[in-house]
């Protein structure tokens, strides 16, 4: 295997990494009722990434990212927090921008009255 | 590439600060913005802000923070960190930021420049 696509193959692994650790972090948070049981939780899991820092492995990596994947499938909550105006959040589209070229005039016939 | 359209297209859809008017001694609102969310940040808010987070975050020594570091090279910290600090970013503005874009932010400028062009950043 060439060198180019060993580095490539390795930063797709390492991209894979921060977004399962960028999404497990999240789903921590949701699982966790409260803040103070989210730090110890957050360390654990921090822990787990960590005890797997230095694998050199690029085909044992490869598994073990696939097994944390499918760990974290599983475990995913069922009604995560979704900030109220993103996509599935409950302020979602609530108050649509109006098309360009349409106004509200607040103080129409005022003119004539005054 | 993305990143910069993104940023150019964020920054010509501001939605305007409403306008007031003053009209025989009373202030009448006359561009009304459709949401409660109408006050943009200023640069300046956004930096403070920003740098707050960093500073805050346990393995970061403060007094090496400024607004152009890279979280990497410039605080040592590693690429596990750069998501947690991402993270409590997004809590600190409110923000949903897609794992992709998220990704991408490694450093304090990219960071200021995502949080300031986004349109729903408080």
């Amino acid at each position: 295997m060439s060198v180019v696509s060993y580095l490539a193959r390795r930063a797709a692994q390492k991209e894979r990494v921060r977004i399962l650790y960028r999404r497990a972090l999240k789903d921590t948070l949701n699982w966790a009722v409260h803040r103070h049981l989210f730090y110890p939780d957050a360390d654990a899991l921090r822990e787990r990434f960590e005890a797997n820092r230095n694998v050199e492995d690029i085909e044992l990596i490869e598994r073990m990212i696939t097994a944390g994947e499918a760990a974290h499938d599983k475990w995913r909550h069922p009604d995560p927090y979704i900030v109220p105006w993103a996509p599935g959040g409950s302020k979602f589209c609530r108050n649509p921008t109006p098309p360009a070229g349409i106004e509200i005039v607040y103080n129409y016939g005022r003119e004539d009255n005054d | 590439m993305a990143s910069a359209l993104r940023s150019t297209i964020l920054r010509h859809i501001r939605v305007p600060v409403s306008q007031t008017l003053t009209v025989t001694g009373s202030r009448l609102t006359a561009v009304r913005s459709m949401s409660s969310h109408d006050d943009h940040l200023d640069k300046q808010q956004v930096v403070d802000r920003v740098l707050d987070v960093i500073k805050c975050y346990p393995k970061v020594d403060p007094a090496k923070v400024t607004p152009d570091v890279h979280f990497q090279k410039d605080l040592g910290l590693d690429s596990l960190d750069s998501v947690e600090i991402v993270m409590a970013l997004e809590e600190e503005f409110k923000l949903e930021i897609p794992d992709k874009e998220a990704d991408k932010i490694d450093s304090c400028p990219l960071a200021i420049e995502y949080i300031y062009n986004h349109p729903m950043a408080s």
